[in-house]
C-alpha cells in the first residue's frame, strides 16, 4: 500500500527536478490580462504566457484559486502591475508556489509600476480614506503613451532572462512601438477633442488618460475607494451635475453601475462603460483594441 | 513563556512607535484627511514620447531588474516640463537623507496587524445547565462518570464575550527565509498561536516550515479563526482535535509542477493535541498505575491536495491522515476524583472537498464539505468507587462531517448555512460497546455584513442537538438554541485572502 504511493511520487518528484533540464519554453506568468498582450506582442511564441486575473474582474478584488498557484509554480518569469494593485490576492498566492525564481527581488520578478511615475501619492495614508494606495494611484497603465515604456521593461527583462532570443525581443519591440506610434496619434487626435470635458468617474481608475487628454474630473460615484456609494454622496454629487456641464459618467465594468444609471437618467448625462483591461469588454482583445475600443466609447 | 511575549510585545512596540514617528516627521505637515470631490488641477503625467526611440544600448546596458526606473533621464527632455514632481520629491528625500538617522530602522519594521474578535451570545440555557452539557464520546466524557470542570467550546457564555485579539508580524527575515507569528491576547492570557518561519528559497518546489503553527490537515484547520465563514469551528473539529490542530514541528510541502494544482505533505509534530494525542504518560494518586510518556515527537501528519478550474467553478480536493500516540489524562493522578485517562495509537483520517462558483467580480457561491474518522486503539482507565485505578482495553471509532454553503450575493453581505454531524459513536471498553448516542447534529445559518474588509459583522443562529446531560446512568439529549452577534475588526497590514 505504502510503496504504490510511494514510487509514483518519487518519479514524479525526480521528473519535476528534471524537468527544467531539458530545453521548454519560457513561461511568462502575469498578474492582469493587459500585460500578457503586451508580451505576446514583445515575445510572439516563444514564450508561453498566462494571466491570472481575468480581465472583466475587479483588478483589486481578483478572487486567488489553487489553480493560480500551479501557475506560478511552473513560471520562470511574473510580471505584476505593482503599487499595491495585487496587494489583496496575490501574496499568500506566490507565498504557496514554492518557486524560488519569481519571488520579489529575483531575476524572475517584474513590478511594472518602478518604470513609471505615479500621481496621487498619497502624503498622509489612513483607511479612513477608504481603500487607498499609498504608493500612488495603480491604474497608470490606462494611458496610451505609458504603454512603450511598459513594453520595453519587459523587452528588457525578457532578454535579460532568456539573452538567447534577446535580438527578436528587441526587434519584436520596435515593430511593435513603430506600431503603437501610428495607432496612439490617431487616438491621440480623437481623444484631444474632449479636451476640457468635465467628467465623472465610478472610481478613480480612468485618471491617468483623464489627465493625458485634460478632461476634467469632476468627482467620483463611490464616496471613497472600494465604498459603494451613499445616498449623501449622490445628493453631493447631484449638485455639481446641477452647476456643471458634465459629459460623461465613467462606469467600470465589474461595479454595480445603479447609481451611474440613476445619475445619468435624471441628468441626462451619457454613461459610458469603459473597458480597464483586456477582456473587460468582448471587443478589447488585445492591448490595441483595448484602446481601440475605450477611445471609440469614448468618442462616439 | 508569558514574560517571554511580554519583552516581545514591548520590544515591537519600542520598535514600531518611534519608527512611525519618525516617518512622518514631527515637522511634517499634518493635513487633515479631506475628501476629493473635485479636482480639476490636472496633475501633469510625464512625458514618455522619447520611448517610442528604438531600443538603444543604454536601455540594455543596465536594468538591475529590480523593478527600478531603468533612465531617470528619460523624464528630463521633454516639452513642457512634465517631470516637475518627480525630481522635486527626489530633491526632498534626499534633503530628508540628510537629516534623518543613519542608523534608522524603521523601514525593517515587519508588518504588523491586530485583529479583535468580540461577540454578544445568547441561549436559552443558563450558563449554569450549559456548562454540565456534554457531546458523550466525543467532547469531555468517556462514559459520563467524569466531570471535570469544561474547555471550550462551552467556555462561552451568555452576553458580552471578549473572544480574543491577535497581534500577527510577518516580514522576510533575509534572503532565505521568512517569518510569522500570530500572538493571541485574550483578556486573562497570552498565547503564541502560531510563530514560524519558513524557507523562501528552496528549489523544485520544496518548502520547510518550522516552529509552532496550524498543522494544513483538512480544509479548515490551517485557518484562523477570523478567516472562518462561521462564527465557531465545525463540531468534528472540536471533538477531534478541541477546536484546531496546532502544534510546535517541521512541516514540508511540495507543489508538483503540473497544470493544475497538486500538493504533498508531510509534518513531524510534537504531538500534544489534547483532544485526541498527547505524550505525557501519566500514574494515579498511589502509582499502582503508570503509562510511560510516549517517544517524541508523537505526532505525524501528511496530506495531498489538488485543485483544477472548470470555467467558473473552482474545485479543490484533499485528503489528509494524522497518526500518533495519546496520553490522555483526566484526573486520573488525582486522589478522590473519579478520573478517567486513555493511552491509545490514534489516527485520524479526513477528506474533504470545495466547490466554489464565481457568478461575477464580486458574488460566488461556495460548497464546503469535510469527513473525518477517528480510530483509537489503546486502554482506557477509569477508578471505581474505591478509588482503584481499573483498565479496560479500549477500540474507539468515531466519525464527524460538516456541510456548509456559503454565498457571497453582494459586494459587502455574505449568507451561509451549515449542517454538522458527529456520526459514528462506537466505543467498546474489553469488547463491550458503550451505550452512547450517535448522530449528534447541529444547524448554523450566518449572514455577515463587511463593511470593507477590516471590518466585519456577523449574526449567527445556531440549533445545537449535540448537547447531552448526564441522566441515570445514561445521556438525555439537550438541545440549545444560540445567537450569536458577532463582529470582527482588523487594523494594520493588509491580510490577503487565501483561497
Amino acid at each position: 500500500m505504502k510503496r504504490t504511493v510511494l514510487i509514483p511520487l518519487a518519479v514524479a518528484m525526480i521528473a519535476s527536478v528534471a524537468a527544467p533540464l531539458r530545453a521548454e519554453r519560457l513561461k511568462v506568468v502575469t498578474t492582469y490580462p493587459y500585460i500578457a498582450s503586451i508580451v505576446e506582442q514583445i515575445a510572439k511564441d516563444t514564450v508561453r504566457v498566462d494571466a491570472l486575473a481575468r480581465g472583466d474582474y475587479d483588478p483589486h478584488t481578483i478572487v486567488p484559486k489553487p489553480s493560480f498557484i500551479a501557475k506560478l509554480r511552473k513560471a520562470h518569469l511574473l510580471i505584476i502591475n505593482g503599487a499595491q494593485l495585487e496587494i489583496g490576492w496575490l501574496p499568500p498566492l506566490l507565498k504557496q508556489a514554492n518557486n524560488a525564481s519569481v519571488n520579489p527581488g529575483t531575476r524572475g520578478f517584474l513590478d511594472l509600476s518602478g518604470h513609471v511615475t505615479l500621481i496621487d501619492v498619497p502624503k498622509s495614508v489612513s483607511r479612513a480614506q477608504g481603500d487607498v494606495h499609498p504608493d500612488g494611484n495603480p491604474h497608470y497603465y490606462i494611458d496610451p503613451h505609458v504603454i512603450p515604456r511598459l513594453a520595453r521593461a519587459i523587452c528588457t527583462k525578457l532578454s535579460e532572462v532568456d539573452s538567447r532570443n534577446a535580438a527578436m525581443y528587441k526587434k519584436n519591440y520596435d515593430e511593435f512601438a513603430a506600431r503603437w506610434k501610428a495607432k496612439r496619434a490617431s487616438w491621440d487626435a480623437k481623444l484631444r477633442r474632449l479636451k476640457a470635458a468635465k467628467v465623472i468617474q465610478y472610481h478613480k481608475n480612468m485618471d491617468y488618460l483623464l489627465i493625458r487628454y485634460g478632461l476634467v474630473r469632476m468627482g467620483t460615484v463611490e464616496p471613497l475607494p472600494g465604498i459603494p456609494p451613499t445616498s449623501k454622496h449622490i445628493a453631493e454629487l447631484e449638485k455639481i451635475f446641477e452647476s456643471n456641464t458634465i459629459r460623461f459618467i465613467l462606469q467600470d465594468v465589474y461595479n454595480a453601475d445603479d447609481s451611474s444609471r440613476h445619475l445619468s437618467k435624471k441628468f441626462g448625462v451619457k454613461m459610458v462603460k469603459v473597458p480597464h483591461d483586456v477582456g473587460a469588454v468582448r471587443e478589447a482583445e488585445g492591448i490595441f483594441s483595448l484602446f481601440d475600443e475605450m477611445v471609440r466609447r469614448l468618442t462616439q | 513563556m508569558k514574560r517571554f511575549t511580554v519583552i516581545l510585545l514591548v520590544f515591537i512596540f519600542s520598535v514600531a512607535i518611534p519608527s512611525l514617528r519618525g516617518q512622518d516627521g514631527p515637522d511634517a505637515p499634518k493635513e487633515p484627511a479631506q475628501k476629493e470631490l473635485r479636482d480639476d488641477s490636472p496633475a501633469d503625467l510625464p512625458n514618455y514620447d522619447d520611448d517610442d526611440a528604438t531600443l538603444e544600448p543604454r536601455n540594455e546596458s543596465k536594468d538591475p531588474g529590480n523593478g527600478s526606473p531603468d533612465e531617470p533621464e528619460n523624464y528630463d527632455d521633454e516639452e513642457r516640463g512634465a517631470a516637475r514632481t518627480a525630481p522635486k520629491r527626489d530633491a526632498q528625500s534626499m534633503k530628508e537623507g540628510t537629516t534623518s538617522s543613519p542608523f534608522s530602522q524603521s523601514q525593517f519594521v515587519p508588518d504588523i496587524s491586530f485583529v479583535l474578535d468580540a461577540s454578544y451570545n445568547h441561549r436559552d440555557r443558563d450558563n449554569e445547565i450549559y456548562k454540565t452539557q456534554l457531546r458523550p464520546g466525543f467532547i469531555q466524557s468517556m462514559s459520563g462518570e467524569a466531570e471535570h470542570e469544561h474547555v471550550a467550546p462551552n467556555a462561552v457564555m451568555r452576553g458580552f464575550n471578549f473572544n480574543y485579539a491577535e497581534l500577527t508580524l510577518y516580514s522576510v527575515v533575509d534572503p532565505y527565509f521568512d517569518l510569522f507569528a500570530a500572538i493571541e491576547l485574550t483578556t486573562a492570557k497570552v498565547l503564541i498561536e502560531e510563530a514560524y518561519f519558513c524557507t523562501t528559497s528552496l528549489p523544485f518546489g520544496f518548502q520547510l516550515k518550522t516552529g509552532k503553527f496550524l498543522s494544513s490537515f483538512g480544509r479548515i484547520n490551517e485557518q484562523h479563526a477570523h478567516n472562518w465563514d462561521f462564527y465557531d469551528a465545525p463540531l468534528v473539529y472540536e471533538a477531534f482535535f478541541g477546536g484546531d490542530l496546532n502544534e510546535v514541528g517541521v512541516r514540508a510541502t511540495w507543489v508538483a509542477p503540473l497544470d493544475f494544482y497538486l500538493m504533498i505533505g508531510a509534518e513531524a509534530l510534537q504531538g500534544a493535541n489534547a483532544a485526541s494525542f498527547g505524550a505525557t504518560g501519566f500514574a494515579d494518586h498511589n502509582e499502582t498505575m503508570r503509562v510511560r510518556d510516549s517517544d517524541d515527537p508523537n505526532l505525524g501528519v501528511g496530506y495531498i491536495k489538488t485543485s483544477f478550474d472548470n470555467g467558473d467553478l473552482t474545485v479543490y480536493m484533499g485528503a489528509s491522515g494524522a497518526y500518533g500516540r495519546s496520553r490522555i489524562n483526566h484526573g486520573v493522578d488525582q486522589a478522590g476524583v473519579a478520573g478517567t485517562a486513555i493511552a491509545a495509537h490514534s489516527h485520524v483520517l479526513g477528506a474533504d472537498l470545495t466547490l466554489k462558483y464565481q457568478f461575477d467580480s464580486k458574488r460566488y457561491l461556495a460548497l464546503q464539505t469535510e469527513y473525518l474518522y477517528r480510530f483509537m486503539d489503546g486502554a482506557y482507565y477509569a477508578k471505581n468507587e474505591t478509588d482503584i485505578v481499573e483498565e479496560y482495553a479500549l477500540v474507539k471509532r468515531q466519525s464527524g462531517l460538516y456541510a456548509q454553503l456559503v454565498g457571497k450575493f453582494a459586494m459587502r453581505w455574505r449568507a451561509g448555512i451549515r449542517y454538522d454531524l458527529l456520526a459514528v459513536n462506537d466505543i467498546k471498553l474489553d469488547g463491550i460497546k458503550e451505550s452512547l448516542p450517535e448522530s449528534l447534529p447541529r444547524y448554523s445559518a450566518m449572514v455577515d455584513f463587511n463593511a470593507t474588509e477590516f471590518s466585519r459583522f456577523r449574526l449567527q443562529y445556531n440549533y445545537d442537538h449535540s448537547m447531552y446531560v448526564p441522566r441515570d446512568g445514561s445521556f438525555a439529549s439537550r438541545p440549545n438554541h444560540e445567537v450569536v452577534l458577532q463582529v470582527n475588526i482588523t487594523i494594520g497590514a493588509h491580510g490577503a485572502h487565501a483561497f
